[in-house]
């Protein structure tokens, strides 16, 4: 049994299809990234998941449990999300930013532990913890925010477009940090425009069209596939 | 001189229950952005509680305005589940939340109209009206004194609750963003009834004060008008604004009276709103948003 399991999951906004009967499978400590162009569904996905847009069909199972349809719930059953366009609280200290990362807990001595690691995994922001979060540099933010879906301890960690609006170097900073988590036992789905970096760093991958999958295998495989080559990676440099 | 000092007294002290009611309404609009103009209805709630907790039941003042605390809270929250919750919910259009405010408060203040009538009614000398000596310097009333360290206890614990609790930074970050602080695992609907709770109690404490000063009726909760005001120069989202503002509006109105005429007090109010207005939109203490409602 699969640790994620998202089973026909279809999403509407109003007459608009935004997913089609989509199913994706991730495995305990698996790196699966959901590749697709702008408007394919990814960030709907993401959402549909959290339980924060309105699933029309479809359900998403947790270690076999049913998920939850109200956020608040999701995250309580242990799944966290890093949303697109990282959206951390610009008002608060990146330290506050990571206590409400971990707001569904009350276990204090674990939380501080897990700020410890947090810190450690992104020590730019052990730097800057009393220092306002709008404050931070864009790939600042994005470790930010990542950092502070960890502190949710999600048994997976869901990651909406993480290499968004970075410059190349911060991404390759972002996703070696990303697969250093997973090495911890994260386990990690993730969606991206950037293909060519997901595809390098999952195991495996599907490919979502205009909200419907229609490709999937390891990595590898859709890496070295011509249709994926033509469509998603283009012979273009790794960024965009 | 010592008219000047005592004015100031008074301007703060006027202030500072201003404040408490600004601070809910700042509250609730920087969640929810909107005006809640029911507001002033639970200022109403938390008076007439406390009149017939004391009146009626015979209930000493603690008692009587824990109680009228707790049914503002509670009206508050039952004012948001019943006429915003359901709008809220299907719509992001908060110009409705707006509308659906004005009709609460029209409907709330008909209910005490047709229940307990439009006269106006005393509270009983619960709070010591006495005259006190400050030093020799000036004159005030004991009533002022209390209801300034009433205001800033109310308004310091406020502060606390939101830098030093859980759920207090779980309300700071929904008024940056509600819809990450639900995905970070916040019960939103828990959240916003906390908010409206925090907010009635904040005006209930107003609503003591002001009905001791000018006497109890269902229209009393009209004075909120002078909250929004405040809330306005300060900037509307702003808790900070929301304080310092009433605080201006509390001595402009006292030094006018005291100084000028009492009649021109609104006068100056109102001039003081479209000042910062024309030179300062988002008040003085505003985050710039696209549409303020």
């Amino acid at each position: 049994m699969a640790l994620l399991d998202v089973k026909n999951l279809s999403v509407s906004y109003g007459a608009i299809r935004a997913l089609s009967d989509v199913s994706i499978a991730v495995e305990e400590r698996e790196i699966v990234s959901v590749i697709g162009a702008n408007g394919a569904g990814k960030s709907t996905l993401m959402n549909a998941v959290m339980g924060m847009v309105k699933r029309d069909r479809g359900e998403v199972y947790l270690e076999g449990k049913l998920l939850a349809e109200r956020s608040f719930q999701v995250v309580a059953q242990g799944i966290a999300l890093s949303p697109e366009g990282r959206k951390v609280f610009a008002p608060l200290t990146v330290y506050e930013n990571l206590l409400m990362g971990a707001f569904p807990r009350s276990d204090r001595n674990k939380i501080a532990e897990d700020m410890e690691w947090v810190y450690t995994l992104f020590p730019r922001l052990r730097e800057r913890t009393g220092q306002y979060a709008g404050t931070l540099s864009g790939g600042e933010q994005q470790m930010l925010a990542i950092a502070r879906a960890l502190m949710a301890r999600p048994r997976v960690l869901l990651l909406d477009e993480p290499s968004l609006g970075l410059a190349p170097i911060i991404i390759k900073e972002i996703f070696k940090e990303l697969r250093r988590i997973n090495e911890e036992g994260v386990t990690i789905l993730l969606v991206e425009q950037n293909a060519r970096q997901a595809l390098l760093l999952s195991h495996r991958a599907y490919v979502l069209q205009t909200g419907r999958l229609i490709l999937s295998g390891t990595s590898k495989e859709l890496l070295a596939n011509p249709e994926v080559e033509a469509a998603y990676l283009g012979g273009k440099p790794a960024t965009h | 001189m010592g008219t000047l000092l005592q004015q100031i007294i008074n301007g703060l002290s006027l202030g500072s229950v201003y404040a408490l009611i600004a601070v809910g309404y700042s509250l609730v609009y920087s969640i929810l952005l909107f005006s809640n103009f029911a507001h002033g209805s639970f200022l109403v709630i938390g008076g007439y509680s406390c009149y017939f907790a004391l009146k009626t039941l015979g209930m000493n003042i603690w008692l009587a305005g824990g109680l009228s605390l707790i049914a503002a809270g509670v009206s508050a929250i039952l004012t948001e589940r019943l006429a915003y919750k359901p709008i809220r919910e299907r719509t992001n259009v908060t110009l409705y939340l707006l509308i659906a405010s004005m009709g609460m408060s029209i409907v709330i203040e008909n209910i005490f109209v047709v229940t307990v009538g439009g006269r106006f009614r005393a509270l009983p000398p619960v709070i010591p009206t006495d005259p006190v000596n400050l030093f020799g310097l000036a004159t005030t009333s004991a009533f002022d004194l209390i209801s300034l360290v009433v205001a800033v206890i109310c308004l310091g614990g406020l502060q606390l609750f939101l830098t030093r609790t859980k759920w207090g930074l779980a309300i700071r970050a929904a008024a940056y963003n509600l819809r990450i602080a639900g995905l970070m695992g916040v019960n939103v609907s828990r959240l916003i009834s906390l908010v409206f709770f925090v907010a009635g109690v904040l005006a209930a404490v107003g609503g003591i004060f002001l009905s001791v000063r000018y006497t109890l009726y269902p229209q009393l909760g009209g004075i909120t008008i002078k909250a929004f005001v405040a809330a306005v120069i300060g900037g509307l989202g702003s808790l900070p604004g929301a304080v310092v503002g009433s605080l201006i509006l509390g001595l402009a109105e006292m030094l006018t009276a005291g100084f000028i005429s009492s009649q021109l007090r609104d006068l100056v109010v109102f001039s003081l709103l479209v000042i910062t207005l024309l030179f300062r939109p988002t008040g003085l203490f505003g985050k710039s948003v696209g549409e303020k409602i």
